[in-house]
């Protein structure tokens, strides 16, 4: 547990802080904003849930809870109904004129 | 502490248990649990390994590629149990051999995401056996030969005396050309090399493994119809671990399939010191820090191996996600 945020922290990932410089709190709202970029021209959108979580809400109201990155991508799919490639052209259109 | 598991993998009939037969006749070996597969029914591999060792352990018969998974998470913590409990001698390592049909990536997920396994048990080399006289049809007709010779930090290669000295060259440079992990035969194993059963990035010199990985002298290679391609990135800047994160795992989670190896060796932002990264499909290890940097060279640079994946829009994917998900820190709390 994080002393200083409480935090129970997520499963453990390949992709987790690989220093301690910024609290794990932190750490953490910087990568679902990151995510939010990414998910954003599929009108998703991913909040931090208690710090262990994330939870994604779609654009019609439907939410799904997901623990881990692997897991958020998976959840992601389901609700938009197709697969989030980060090699999709429309996508990386999309992130350089929205930087 | 974590025990080291070698995967010996290779086409069926490309001369693993033959291998190991001669590694056990060596005394180092004499710390080393050994896992085995019996193919079907007939147990051929059982009949042949279970004579030399007296510690040897037999999983039930079946696919290796369809039922280990279940399979070799309960023999290796039944194994770890045993240890525990002082019924077998206190092993050093643990090596399993796969069956000719196994796609290794299955094997290396199971040890990484099972939580009971994950701290005791770490992933060292992934030895691949290659018969010089059957890799090219082999390579043709079953893609299971790639995803293993993708797969290896040592490839060796056997049966080298059913071949001309032109066919082994050429396997050379292409086995070269697919992986550029040391290449070495099997006569030239002896007994328990170090080579063969080091701990890989786990041993107490990370660097001289990244040293054998060569990735200062990978080239990418073109797209050919059906056939593995090299990928080199490098990035210029130090990359943002969170974008790179977040890409990466995306990445993997939509094409694991399709990328058969990726290696790199990163400059992170606020990092003096390289971080590496490996990962065979959908599985990526825990990143290691290399205490510095091997070379004038800083820059990050990532090696994938893949298989049907446009490579000049992976290209770009990684740049854009390098330069447009980059955070300012303050920019996330805003």
């Amino acid at each position: 547990m994080c002393g200083l945020c409480g935090l129970l922290g997520e499963d453990v990932h390949w992709s987790d802080p690989l220093g301690d410089e910024l609290p794990r709190r932190r750490e953490r709202l910087r990568r679902i904003a990151a995510i939010n970029k990414v998910v954003a021209p599929f009108r998703l959108k991913v909040e931090d849930f208690q710090g262990v979580s994330y939870l994604l809400l779609g654009a019609t109201g439907k939410q799904e809870l997901a623990s881990g990155l692997d897991q958020l991508w998976q959840r992601a799919e389901q609700l938009i109904g197709r697969p989030l490639d980060p090699l999709d052209e429309r996508l990386l259109d999309h992130l350089e004129q929205h930087p | 502490m974590s025990i080291a598991l070698n995967v010996i993998t290779g086409f069926l009939g490309s001369g693993k248990t033959t291998l190991l037969k001669r590694l056990l006749q060596g005394e180092t070996l004499g710390d080393t649990a050994l896992l085995i597969n019996e193919f079907g029914d007939v147990g051929i591999d059982h009949l042949l390994v279970e004579e030399v060792a007296p510690d040897t352990i037999l999983l039930p018969s079946g696919c290796v590629c369809c039922s280990i998974r279940g399979e070799l998470r309960d023999a290796l913590t039944d194994l770890l149990q045993r240890r525990a409990r002082g019924e077998v001698p206190a092993f050093r390592r643990i090596l399993l051999e796969t069956t000719g049909l196994a796609d290794p990536a299955p094997i290396l997920a199971t040890i990484n995401n099972d939580p009971h396994l994950r701290g005791r048990v770490h992933i060292g080399l992934v030895v691949t056996v290659v018969d010089a006289s059957h890799a090219a049809l082999q390579e043709r007709l079953h893609p299971e030969w790639m995803a293993q010779v993708a797969a290896a930090d040592r490839l060796l290669i056997s049966k080298t005396d059913l071949a001309d000295e032109d066919a082994l060259r050429t396997l050379q440079l292409r086995l070269h050309s697919i992986n550029p992990a040391p290449v070495l035969t099997t006569d030239s194993i002896q007994s328990g090399d170090q080579l063969l059963l080091g701990d890989g990035l786990h041993s107490s010199d990370p660097a001289q493994e990244v040293a054998r990985w060569q990735l200062m002298g990978v080239r990418s290679t073109p797209a050919r119809h059906g056939e593995a391609q090299v990928c080199c990135l490098t990035f210029e800047r130090p990359l943002d671990w969170v974008a790179f994160g977040v890409w990466l795992s995306m990445l993997l989670r939509c094409h694991g399939e399709r990328i058969l190896r990726v290696k790199g060796l990163l400059n992170v932002n606020n990092s003096h010191a390289p971080v590496v990264i490996h990962g065979v499909q959908h599985c990526l290890h825990a990143p290691v820090h290399l205490p510095q940097w091997p070379g004038d060279d800083h820059r990050s640079r990532l090696v994938f191996i893949v298989r049907g994946l446009d490579t000049a829009l992976l290209r770009r994917s990684f740049e854009v996600f390098s330069e447009r998900l980059a955070l300012a820190p303050r920019e996330a709390l805003a």
